[in-house]
């Protein structure tokens, strides 16, 4: 048989791929070289925000993507732990604020639920808050789900849909025609013939576009996270610092009076409950390559600027941390896109921080590409030529 | 603050008691620590007289030998630090260790090493029958640790999963200790351990039942054991029904075998094989018990489970080597010495058992020089990746 799709990385965004391309009707395969959810989609937090997106377009497909999440909680068999926690943005000093009271203003008049909180209804939100914040961004909608329990439902809500799932296969070439046209994926286990092949591969994208002589600028970045012991419950929604925006968009750039640690560590505080009552504290990200193993430093500059928020946290203990790669595109946007120059090969892949948050949309909106509809917004800004024109006029 | 040391050794047990004294005695700073409250690892459980050749303490019971260990060390000069945990091993040989100071104050150092010696032992297997996390169902080896270190009997009545050697010189020791052992239930048809050591507690009076576990542990109102339901198992090792019955105890005790502590290692990325011979999973190592990173050594169980005259070699081994990469002793004078552990190594692993350990540890050390060849340095981190940002 010839599939009209074949997806490769079984990931947050490959396995939404798939899904929505059953449900268009499509046959879809989908590849992975090691398990489902093998990758960075477990090995990331677990939480879908507006509030920590740019506005404009990333805040667009943020909330498009969680209102996708509901839908989807509501329709799967499959639960994937959707949780409407909220998330409470904490601001240190009155510089912050006054940053964040612009940046919340410019996204509720754009219609998002988003607004200022005061130190003394932050308080009450998050009673274990250290008491000298002065207030923050409380965004109701924001949503938590578990990522790899994502990946899980896509697929098995896929194969109802027809989706065969070739997990530990690994790919050696993918096969083009006379004209360049996509005309098969040549794995160990055997070839799979197909029409159209997407890239969802995340880190490891470059790799596949290599295969068909693209240079896809993907990067790892690392990101690492605390996991405390099981405890009472100390936090209620999901709760970070502001200066957590100065880590994503180097381009606001506030001055934290932070320890060195913290600072060559770029850790920025965030926090979550997980359903099993411990707590995930993160974060940091830095450049290391595919080295996934934790760092030291990292783990106690964490520690430190999740104390300075939550100063219980002292006397709760740490029983483990962990470390993932996220893919990294300069630019902060995804790539979205067929590609002009091999018909037939489409890339959805670079989100980032955010795969997690926009698998339901990019998974929407790239069948809608695939099936030649007008996508649901205009997503030129997403194309891969982006890089193409760039080096150009360069 | 990172301090800094030559060599760290993780584990004060034979093997990295016995690598501290060959690195220090080499002129090397050595810091050793461990998470228990006394240095000596499981020599101080170790009642009994050892077997071998008086090069390998022959005759002496195991707690003087941790003694005299200890007292070496020391006399050398080595930091020990107790109540201290290695939490993981980081990139750079970095070492996180939580010690535990006067007052129960808890700190955490990072520990720069030159050279990393990895000696964490091995941990007991668990066979999981039904009601087996109830209280008073252990591991033989933390019924070992209640009566003779600790002094305390971990119950009265006591049935012992599995005939190891371990198993019947726990029992034994146990009954030494006052404790009344019911019964010896063996899954295999025949006993695993010495035959020396089976005669001892059956001339005690106490039934060795083969071909038989234990499905079951029966708990009273408080979920405590009350009992263990044992049955007969077939050819495949499983429980035939209706031949279940009961042995009213306080304790059940497992000695199902141990498995080499290998998590520091995996930390590292070092590389590692199944070796069923040696207990699971172990780093693979080269004869100068260095892993696959350079700088990261391994001795004793956690590298393979054997006994503590073997663990305290390989800990020589990796001393000599470790301060030989430091440039403490000279090829020529290192290579003396470590030829002369090998072939004590190897004059232990002789016998039945002996043998195929011998043969195993030949073969991973082949697939050392073939697959790894050189141990591999540190991937290196702090630099950006393809120049970003």
């Amino acid at each position: 048989m010839i599939y009209d799709v074949t997806v490769i990385g079984a990931g947050a965004i490959g396995t939404s791929v798939a899904y929505h391309l059953c449900k268009k009707g499509f046959s879809v395969a989908l590849i992975d070289r090691g398990d489902i959810a093998s990758g960075s989609s477990s090995h990331c937090d677990a939480v879908a925000l507006i509030s920590d997106k740019a506005p404009g377009l990333d805040t667009k497909m943020g909330d498009a993507s969680i209102r996708h999440y509901r839908e989807l909680a509501e329709s799967f068999s499959y639960d994937f732990e959707y949780d409407r926690k909220g998330c409470l943005y904490v601001c240190e000093t009155e510089e912050e604020l006054a940053a964040a009271s612009s940046y919340a203003k410019r996204q509720a008049a754009d219609g998002y639920d988003m607004k200022i909180v005061d130190a003394k209804t932050m308080r009450e939100m998050e009673p274990y808050l250290a008491d000298d914040l002065l207030g923050g961004i409380w965004t109701p909608g924001d949503i938590a789900v578990c990522p790899y329990k994502v990946c899980f439902a896509f697929v098995e809500e896929g194969k109802k849909l027809g989706l065969k799932v070739y997990p530990y296969t690994h790919i050696s070439r993918i096969r083009l025609s006379a004209n360049r046209m996509v005309e098969a994926v040549e794995t160990d286990a055997g070839d799979i013939l197909t029409k159209r092949v997407i890239n969802c591969a995340g880190v490891w994208a470059p790799d596949v576009g290599k295969l068909v002589g693209l240079d896809i600028p993907i990067q790892p970045r690392k990101g690492m996270n605390l996991i405390s012991e099981q405890t009472k419950r100390i936090v209620w929604h999901k709760v970070m610092e502001f200066g957590y925006m100065m880590s994503k968009f180097e381009s606001i750039n506030f001055r934290r009076n932070v320890s060195s640690l913290v600072e060559e560590y770029n850790v920025a505080f965030n926090i979550e409950y997980t359903k099993a009552d411990n707590i995930l504290l993160g974060g940091y990200r830095g450049f290391r390559g595919f080295d996934v193993r934790s760092e030291l430093e990292a783990m106690q500059a964490i520690a430190e600027r999740g104390i300075r928020f939550y100063p219980c946290l002292k006397g709760i203990n740490c029983i483990r941390s962990y470390a993932g790669v996220r893919p990294y595109v300069k630019d902060h946007l995804p790539v979205v896109s067929a590609v002009d120059e091999v018909p037939g090969f489409y890339i959805a892949a670079g989100h980032e921080g955010d795969g997690i948050c926009l698998s339901p949309i990019t998974g929407k909106l790239m069948a809608q590409l695939v099936a030649g509809e007008t996508t649901d917004f205009d997503i030129r800004r997403l194309r891969f030529s982006r890089f193409t024109e760039a080096q150009r006029t360069a | 603050m990172i301090l800094e040391k030559d060599v760290v050794v993780i584990g004060a047990g034979p093997a990295g008691l016995a690598a501290s004294i060959e690195a220090a005695k080499a002129g090397a700073g050595v810091l050793l620590v461990d998470l228990n409250l006394k240095a000596g690892g499981q020599l101080f459980k170790q009642i009994h007289k050892f077997f071998g050749s008086r090069a390998h303490y022959s005759g002496t019971r195991g707690y003087d030998i941790g003694r005299k260990l200890v007292r070496e060390a020391e006399s050398l000069k080595v930091d020990v630090w107790l109540q201290s945990t290695a939490v993981g091993v980081f990139p750079g040989n970095k070492v996180g260790i939580e010690r535990i100071l006067d007052g129960g104050v808890k700190k955490l150092y990072t520990v720069h090493g030159k050279a990393v010696i990895i000696a964490t032992g091995a941990s007991e297997n668990a066979v999981c029958f039904k009601g087996w996390t109830r209280p008073g169902v252990m591991g033989a080896g933390a019924a070992q640790t209640m009566v003779n270190v600790n002094h305390v009997r971990p119950g009265k009545k006591i049935v012992m999963l599995g005939s190891g050697n371990v198993g019947l010189i726990v029992s034994y020791q146990l009954m030494q200790a006052g404790c009344d052992v019911l019964a010896l239930v063996e899954a295999a048809p025949k006993i695993g351990g010495y035959a020396v050591h089976a005669a001892k507690i059956s001339r005690a009076g106490v039934p060795i039942i083969t071909s038989h576990t234990i499905v079951e542990a029966l708990g009273d109102e408080k979920g405590t054991v009350r009992g263990a339901v044992i049955a007969k198992v077939d050819s495949h090792f499983q429980p035939i029904s209706g031949t279940e019955r009961t042995i009213e105890c306080d304790t059940i005790a497992i000695a199902a075998g141990l498995r080499p502590v290998v998590d520091l290692t995996r930390l590292m990325n070092c590389a590692s094989v199944f070796e069923p011979v040696f207990g699971g999973f172990i780093p693979l190592h080269n004869t100068d018990m260095e892993t696959s990173v350079k700088g990261i050594y391994v001795a004793g169980d956690s590298t393979g489970v054997e006994e503590a005259s073997v663990a305290m070699e390989e800990g020589r081994i990796a001393g000599t080597a470790a301060a030989q990469s430091l440039g403490y002793l000279s090829a020529a004078e290192a290579g003396k010495t470590k030829k002369l552990l090998w072939e004590r190594v190897n004059s232990l692993r002789s016998g039945p058992f002996g043998e195929r350990r011998l043969t195993a540890e030949k073969n991973l050390l082949e697939h050392f020089r073939e697959e790894i060849r050189e141990p591999q340095p540190e991937i290196m981190i702090g630099g950006l990746a393809h120049g970003a940002d």
